[in-house]
């Protein structure tokens, strides 16, 4: 006798692609459900920022992918860049296909205990995706938080994600800066490396009582955080998500681990302070 | 726990008894040399099962713990995917567990089971597991060159986990039950009562086995001071590193690992097949994400992964057990000579070479 699907670990559930839409080149967005009205339902009530999915697509096989939607939005989606096999296949469903999913999995952001502090999310690339969940939840809590200020910055103009979400966020709420590595013709904003943005004349980050969200690719972090520390941050007062390669996202299949983290259980979210003291470098 | 004494002529009656219970056994079986393998008990190769048989390289997790398994069964029908999950676990006893390979048992309970996710696959094989264990005495057939149980607490003889142990007493066999069902098997005529001699000669052969183990490693519980307090050199890791050849063997023989990959294969279009496969963090591509970007890409980072798991407090807190179990396999098997005995001495080494020179420029 097999045992009922919520013990099992391994056992997905089956979800239908509801539409795809182009962000930016490869990078594409999956507006999904699941089958069960009332899986879905469960799911819109139990995901937090930064959690993730364990994504099925049957024959390719499962592969990780972060939740960029807010719990404050009712809607659920992947942004997936095509890189692998899984990606690759992911990127070709219609609307109507079906796939399967586990999750969600992760700590995710512990967002009530940032309530009353200032918030700075600094993004690179396709880093946003992560973090989009983040910021369309403090603009909808937005009494709950004091000051948010955003900094994203892409390779080129073409490269900047989200584009309906970037217009809502200039207007609403939060102090939005933007930049890109190389401009193109017609580009007018700013341009350079995220980092340069803190020191742009008439930028202030705010730095006490002040929790910052990094998420971006490896050098880019790595520059973000020796500019954030520059500026009088805490080590603790900065978090980041980890990714990493999974096969379980339940702390079984061994290969997230981290010194002596699994990314998949005990993260994806860390502070910079935990990251130093995994035992590992990242 | 209550313990009878077994005749030499009588003693494999017990692998007859539990397969006229309806288990499947499985025993340790003698090749050549020193080879020896696991193998299903049948009326054929029943006269082949031994007590005292060189443990296996391949060890006895398999049965819990599959070097490959069948997750889930999926189909694709008219554009509606269907998922049927396969949980098999046959009724099955192993006779001839040694005490290692009952702690690698131990240790997959305590990492698939005792924590917040359940594995059901690894818990219902591990219900319906019968373990026979037999002490290791025999200082030619039973304890290799590199065995070091008595560095990891878990032999020559264990103290729990297991349903039925025998211990060979020179003249007759002492059969301990550990469990209820190991208990109900006493039932049978051909256990005899067990006297205070029969208890005091098992101690006396104990500790006769203990003197018997080889000096593999001394240092075990040093090393995992040095490695939890991040104490180890770089360079030392390096020097593992440098002789590590990347074939994985050292994770395949270990009873303790239990990193997998999970893999879909398609048997007939539409039909797939969720399969398990045991993985190694001893593989370049054990941390390789889509898009190329490996976080581990040096083979030190990785030599460093496989005893920072076995050997950091942290983990042994977290499962409440450790992993590594003393059975020596990964050094019998490693071509580079970087099994666990030789890492605790190269660890061992570099530390008071350190305190050395630490002294002399204070």
């Amino acid at each position: 006798m097999n045992p009922s699907p919520a013990e099992n670990i391994y056992l997905p559930k089956v979800a239908v692609v509801e539409g795809l839409n182009d962000e930016i080149p490869d990078v594409k967005t999956v507006h999904w459900h699941l089958t069960n009205p009332e899986e879905q339902k469960a799911f819109l009530a139990a995901f937090k920022p930064g959690q993730f999915c364990l994504v099925s697509i049957p024959g390719n096989g499962e592969f990780t992918l972060s939740l960029p939607p807010s719990p404050t939005e009712g809607k659920t989606f992947f942004t997936l860049r095509r890189v692998g096999v899984c990606s690759r296949a992911f990127q070709e469903y219609k609307p109507g296909d079906k796939f399967a999913l586990r999750g969600p999995f992760g700590n995710g952001f512990p967002m009530e205990s940032f309530y009353g502090k200032n918030i700075v999310v600094v993004a690179g690339g396709i880093g946003l995706i992560p973090l989009r969940s983040t910021i369309v939840y403090v603009l909808a809590n937005r009494e709950k938080f004091k000051g948010v200020q955003i900094f994203y910055g892409a390779k080129t103009p073409k490269e900047l994600m989200y584009a309906e979400d970037l217009k809502k966020w200039e207007k609403g709420g939060a102090e939005f800066y933007l930049t890109v590595d190389r401009a193109d013709p017609g580009y007018t904003g700013n341009i350079g490396v995220v980092g340069t943005l803190f020191k742009r004349p008439g930028v202030k980050v705010n730095v006490e009582n002040t929790v910052a969200f990094v998420c971006g690719p490896p050098i880019m972090f790595r520059f973000v955080i020796k500019d954030l520390l520059e500026l009088g941050f805490k080590e603790s007062a900065i978090v980041s998500t980890l990714e990493r390669y999974m096969k379980c996202g339940v702390g079984k299949c061994g290969h997230c681990c981290v010194g002596v983290s699994y990314v998949c259980v005990d993260g994806p979210v860390f502070t910079y302070e935990q990251l130093k003291r995994l035992g590992e470098s990242i | 726990m209550k313990a009878r004494i077994l005749s030499r002529a009588d003693v494999l009656k017990v692998v007859d008894q539990l397969r006229g219970l309806g288990y499947e056994v499985v025993a340790p079986l003698a090749g050549r040399g020193r080879d020896s393998a696991f193998e299903i008990v049948t009326d054929a190769n029943r006269d082949k099962v031994e007590v005292h048989v060189p443990n296996p390289y391949n060890p006895a997790k398999r049965y819990v713990f599959p070097q490959l398994e069948r997750l889930l069964k999926i189909q694709k029908v008219d554009g509606d995917i269907h998922f049927e999950p396969t949980v098999e676990g046959p009724k099955r006893a192993i006779f001839g567990i040694r005490s290692c390979d009952l702690r690698g048992i131990y240790h997959l309970d305590r990492f698939f089971l005792g924590r917040d996710f359940t594995d059901c696959y690894v818990e219902k094989k591990r219900k319906n597991l019968f373990l026979v264990n037999v002490a290791c005495t025999d200082a030619t057939r039973d304890i290799g060159s590199q065995c070091f149980c008595m560095c990891t607490d878990s032999g020559p003889a264990a103290r729990e986990n297991f349903d039925l142990q025998i211990m060979d007493l020179g003249s007759e066999f002492m059969a301990v039950a550990g469990s209820p069902a190991g208990e109900a098997l006493f039932s049978a005529p051909f256990y005899k009562k067990c006297s205070l001699g029969h208890v005091q000669k098992r101690a006396a052969v104990l500790e006769e086995a203990r003197k018997q183990l080889k000096d593999a490693t001394t240092w075990f519980s040093g090393a995992v001071r040095y490695v939890s307090s991040g104490r180890v050199a770089e360079k030392t890791w390096q020097d593992v590193g440098n002789r590590c050849v990347e074939c994985g063997g050292c994770t395949f023989v270990c009873p303790a690992c239990t990193c997998f990959t999970v893999t879909d294969r398609e048997v007939a279009p539409g039909e797939i097949e969720r399969m398990r496969v045991w993985d190694s963090c001893a593989l370049s591509g054990f941390t390789r994400m889509a898009g190329g970007h490996n976080p581990r890409k040096a083979v030190h980072d990785r030599r460093n992964r496989r005893f920072f798991r076995k050997l950091h407090h942290y983990f042994v807190q977290r499962e409440l057990s450790v992993a590594c179990v003393g059975c020596g396999r990964c050094a019998e098997v490693c071509h580079g000579d970087v099994g666990m005995p030789s890492v605790v001495e190269m660890i061992r080494r570099a530390a008071t070479e350190s305190d050395k020179n630490e002294s002399l420029t204070r």
